[in-house]
């Protein structure tokens, strides 16, 4: 779609689209109930005083409906999204709240998303000139992309009779990292369709000068094994340098595999690539999808594999 | 006060104002109200008995089951007993653990008992109860909602009530305008009418008048009833005679009337009917309380009497008894009627040889010292009407006048004459009818008002003004005697208190002409008006009309700009105003730079530290995003300004005017 009638396009559907909704609360739904039996009242003995008190309760709706908008139309609001949210674990939703003039009370915020929309972070007064950040606990069932588009402001000040929301449509992406489980003992089968292979070993014995002997422990190479000091003593010394050889592992993803399973073996990978990462081996990502992380260490390096492994083979948004 | 506790405690004066809109009807039980002030007061003292709220709960149940079983007996009013519920919930309420949910309860409740007030009373109070109840509940309604919308900073109540003040004011003015231009289409399917409101009816004509009384209804200021008179006598205090009823037989404690009534008419005529008579168009108002109608002595004809219900009005009719009395067919708090009235009594009044008699009647036991007055006081006079003078003249010289009498007595009218020597009109009265029967001069006690007081071209009469007076009939006329002293005819003086609930009448009189009674004709007329159309000058009430849809618009546009001001205000925020306030300051000294010190200007060139300390904050507050506190701008101003009193001012003179031109 061009530019252009994607531009069109939004703006025929903001002009069929209020730009505040109206929701009642429970108190208000009783005023309601309330008004009209006042009103019904009134229409039936004509008493004057019960059109008075259905008069001012009609107006009541209006300053309500005056005041409330006051205290939303002005607030500018931005994201502040999350590092690294990991699904099924709680993470913080925070936005910034700044109202050039007037003051702004109980206000609320959340997400226009049908999930992480159930996340409202609470402000009771928004003064001027200061930005105020909101913060809000939400949690993504699953991993992935999930594409914001609209921030929900909401008050119900003044009267607690109705909620006044207004959305703000800033767009913004938030990705969802897979969740967190614990690393299985052993390497998968190759026929899992989650395959780890060790590529390649930077030179056999390491780099740099001679740090110390160790005894060998079981699993070792035994490439790295000192036979002369061994055979002095009669126990298997393995040498150990100044820079010891980084393992390189390229941990590899079938992602066209259905989307419950294919999360739960991202989840796995995740949580291998993370002990592996922290053992200080050199981690990289293939996917039969195309998707594909050079191997790398560290923090960031890390943060990478997870952001592929949490686009691994999504097509739609998640959450 | 913390904000919770002001949350509060204006909660549950909303709540009271609430009840007080229902109580002042006079219709809810006594002892309603005194549980309720209970709640309240324990409510106000910040106590919540009822916390766990499920005993009483069961409790309320039970009431509320009672009381509609005392409505389906026919013992108590549906619509009283749904205001009593309402208001023992709103009690329990206010007693239990205050969460968002029993504020929104209480609120609610309250409304419920709002409502409840306006079908029971049609009392000016029930207005300062609805102002007084929306105010309350729209400041505390608003405080709770701030409170109960989670963390963050929590503004000062002031900051809170600013828009809600806007707020208000706007609901105001517009339930004003709906109340104007709201068209009064009705049902009349449950039509009620408001009672005679709080002390019910005050003046009361009974059969008879016993002697003995307190005379409290004396110093009673309410208005019972208005009279428009043509011609008008133009004169604000008016001193006249509204004739009541009259009483011929006295047992000597007790006046009674004897006469069987006459069927229902529709217009009574108790005199000839010519030219030169004062009209009067009479509203006995729901304070009122009587059948009895009242007109200016010497009432001739009585009639056209409407009786005005809630939404309609139905010509009742009047049974006469002689002209002793005229009184209305059934009962009814708010009729109007039309009576014309003789100026003098110059042509003769025959009465027949058993009228005479009764009127010449004393009692069968009479202290024989009465007789005896009865002839020291006339000594000298000769002739009927001159005895008759003499005798009136000798008790309003001779005797004191009291509203403070003893309870009763044996012989209440010998205990005035003889002894006490000080009593009310009652006494008065009595005694010169009964020294003019001891003269063989006819006489008969006549009770109904004495005086008036104009008011918008009407005439009000206050239960106060009730009065008691002789008519004699001397030489073949009626002559009108009053033996009360002439400074204690109309209501007893009762101070700054009398004169505000004077006031206050005057304008519940306007409240029930313009609120009360405001119909779907006012609105026609109204309407007409606005198209440009046919008022005319003998139609008040399309000015009335055009009045108060006029002062609506008016209080609305007043409204939308305090609130616009409000917004204006608030909006500015209080950096601005610190600003600007220093830059007065500054300017007033001549310390201001030539671009303004507080837009560029280093700080340090002024040289008193707390004005450097405001223009600093001034800063952060407008450019920092770091927002002033509440009062931080007033305490900033006031320390500037202090600071710079002692300083000298460097602003320079004004240059001397040339003394001639070159």
């Amino acid at each position: 779609m061009s530019p252009r009638r994607e531009r069109l396009l939004r703006a025929w559907r903001r002009l069929w689209k209020p730009p505040r909704r109206l929701r009642t609360t429970p108190a208000g739904r009783t005023y309601l109930v309330l008004c009209f039996g006042v009103g019904l009242g009134a229409l039936n003995t004509g008493n004057n005083l019960l059109y008075l008190v259905l008069g001012l309760q009609l107006s009541i709706i209006v300053a309500s409906g005056i005041l409330s908008e006051r205290c939303v139309r002005r607030v500018e609001v931005r994201r502040l999204l999350p590092a690294a949210p990991r699904a099924r674990s709680p993470f913080h939703l925070a936005w910034g709240l700044r109202l050039a003039r007037g003051q702004s009370f109980a206000l609320s915020v959340a997400e226009v998303h049908p999930v992480l929309g159930v996340a409202v972070g609470r402000l009771a007064w928004l003064p001027a000139g200061e930005e105020l950040v909101v913060r809000a606990v939400a949690t993504a069932p699953r991993r992935g992309p999930v594409h914001l588009s609209a921030i929900r402001l909401a008050t119900t000040f003044p009267f607690g009779l109705f909620v006044k929301i207004r959305d703000v449509e800033v767009p913004g992406d938030l990705l969802v990292l897979p969740g967190r489980v614990l690393p299985p003992p052993e390497p998968p089968a190759p026929s899992s369709g989650l395959g780890l292979e060790q590529r390649s070993l930077r030179g056999l014995d390491g780099g740099g000068d001679l740090a110390q002997l160790r005894e060998l422990r079981e699993g070792e190479d035994a490439r790295r094994i000192h036979w002369r000091k061994s055979a002095q003593l009669g126990i298997l010394l393995r040498v150990e340098r100044d820079a010891q050889p980084q393992p390189r592992i390229v941990l590899q993803l079938d992602d066209r595999a259905p989307a419950e399973a294919l999360d739960g073996r991202c989840e796995e990978l995740a949580a291998r690539a993370e002990l592996l990462l922290a053992r200080g081996a050199e981690v990289g990502l293939e996917c039969t999808g195309g998707l594909s992380v050079k191997p790398g260490a560290g923090a960031f390096h890390s943060h990478a594999i997870l952001q592929a492994l949490a686009r691994a083979g999504q097509t739609e948004e998640a959450g | 006060m913390s904000t919770e506790r002001l949350r509060l405690v204006l909660r549950d004066l909303a709540a009271a104002a609430a009840f007080a809109a229902m109580a002042i009807s006079g219709q809810v039980p006594a002892w309603t109200i005194a549980l309720f002030f209970l709640a309240l007061v324990v409510a106000l003292t910040g106590r919540r008995p009822l916390a766990d709220g499920r005993l009483s709960a069961v409790a309320l149940l039970l009431a509320v089951i009672l009381l509609y079983a005392a409505v389906m007996v026919e013992q108590l009013d549906l619509v009283v007993a749904a205001c009593i519920t309402a208001s023992l919930l709103t009690a329990q309420r206010m007693l239990s653990r205050p969460t968002p949910r029993t504020t929104d309860q209480v609120q609610l409740a309250s409304l419920l008992m709002i409502a409840g007030g306006a079908v029971l009373s049609a009392d000016l109070l029930f207005a300062l109860c609805l102002f007084g109840y929306t105010a309350l509940a729209v400041l505390s309604q608003g405080l709770s909602v701030v409170a109960a919308s989670g963390p963050g900073p929590f503004p000062s109540t002031s900051r809170v009530f600013r828009p809600l003040a806007g707020g208000l004011a706007l609901a105001m003015a517009g339930a004003l305008l709906f109340f104007v231009l709201f068209p009064r289409l009705s049902w009349n399917v449950a039509a009620r009418r408001g009672g005679a409101s709080l002390g019910g009816g005050t003046t009361g004509f009974a059969d008879g008048l016993r002697l003995g009384g307190s005379g409290v209804l004396k110093s009673n200021p309410r208005v019972v009833f208005r009279a428009r008179i043509d011609p008008d006598p133009g004169t604000d205090a008016l001193d006249a005679y509204w004739v009541g009823r009259r009483y011929d037989t006295f047992d000597g404690v007790q006046w009674s009337t004897r006469g069987r009534p006459s069927p229902p008419v529709r217009q009574v005529t108790l005199g000839p009917v010519e030219a030169d008579l004062v009209r009067q168009e009479i509203d006995l108002l729901p304070a009122y309380g009587s059948r009895t109608l009242v007109a200016l002595d010497a009432p001739v004809f009585l009639g056209d009497a409407e009786s005005h219900q809630a939404t309609f009005t139905v010509r009742t009719e009047l049974i006469p008894s002689g002209d002793r009395e005229v009184r209305l067919l059934g009962p009814s708090e708010h009729v109007t009627y039309r009576a014309l009235s003789a100026t003098d009594r110059a042509g003769p009044a025959p009465i027949d040889a058993a009228e005479k008699a009764r009127r010449l009647q004393l009692p069968k036991y009479i202290d024989p010292r009465i007789l005896a007055l009865a002839g020291t006081l006339s000594e000298g006079a000769v002739g009927d009407r001159a005895i008759a003078r003499q005798l009136e003249r000798a008790l309003q010289t001779g005797y004191g006048y009291t509203l403070e009498l003893p309870g009763r007595v044996k012989d209440p009218l010998a205990d005035f004459l003889f002894d006490r020597r000080q009593g009310h009109c009652e006494d008065f009265a009595t005694a010169l009818a009964v020294l003019l029967r001891a003269k063989q001069i006819p006489a008969r006690v006549v009770v109904g008002f004495h005086g008036g007081e104009r008011a918008a071209g009407e005439y009000l009469v206050r239960a106060g003004d009730a009065h008691a007076w002789v008519e004699a009939e001397v030489d073949g006329h009626v002559l009108r005697l009053d033996a009360t002293p002439p400074q204690h005819r109309s209501a007893a003086e009762t101070g700054l208190t009398g004169w505000f609930l004077a006031r206050w009448e005057a304008l519940q009189i306007r409240w029930l002409d313009r609120v009360v009674e405001y119909s779907l004709s006012d609105q026609n007329r109204l309407a007409q008006r606005f198209r440009g159309g046919t008022a005319t000058p003998d139609r008040p009430a399309s000015r009335k009309a055009g009045r108060g849809a006029g002062v609506a618009l008016g209080v609305l546009g007043v409204a939308l700009l305090i609130a616009a001001l409000l917004g204006r205000r608030a909006a500015a925020g209080d950096a601005t105003v610190l600003g600007r306030s220093l830059q007065r300051l500054l300017r007033r000294r001549g310390r201001l730079g030539p671009g303004g010190w507080l837009d560029g200007a280093p700080v340090d060139e002024v040289e008193l530290l707390p004005v450097r300390e405001g223009i600093a904050r001034y800063r952060e507050a407008r450019f920092g995003r770091r927002p002033l506190g509440p009062g931080e701008a007033r305490r900033l101003v006031r320390r500037a300004r202090q600071a710079l009193r002692g300083v000298p001012s460097t602003s320079p003179t004004t240059p001397e005017r040339p003394a001639s031109r070159a």
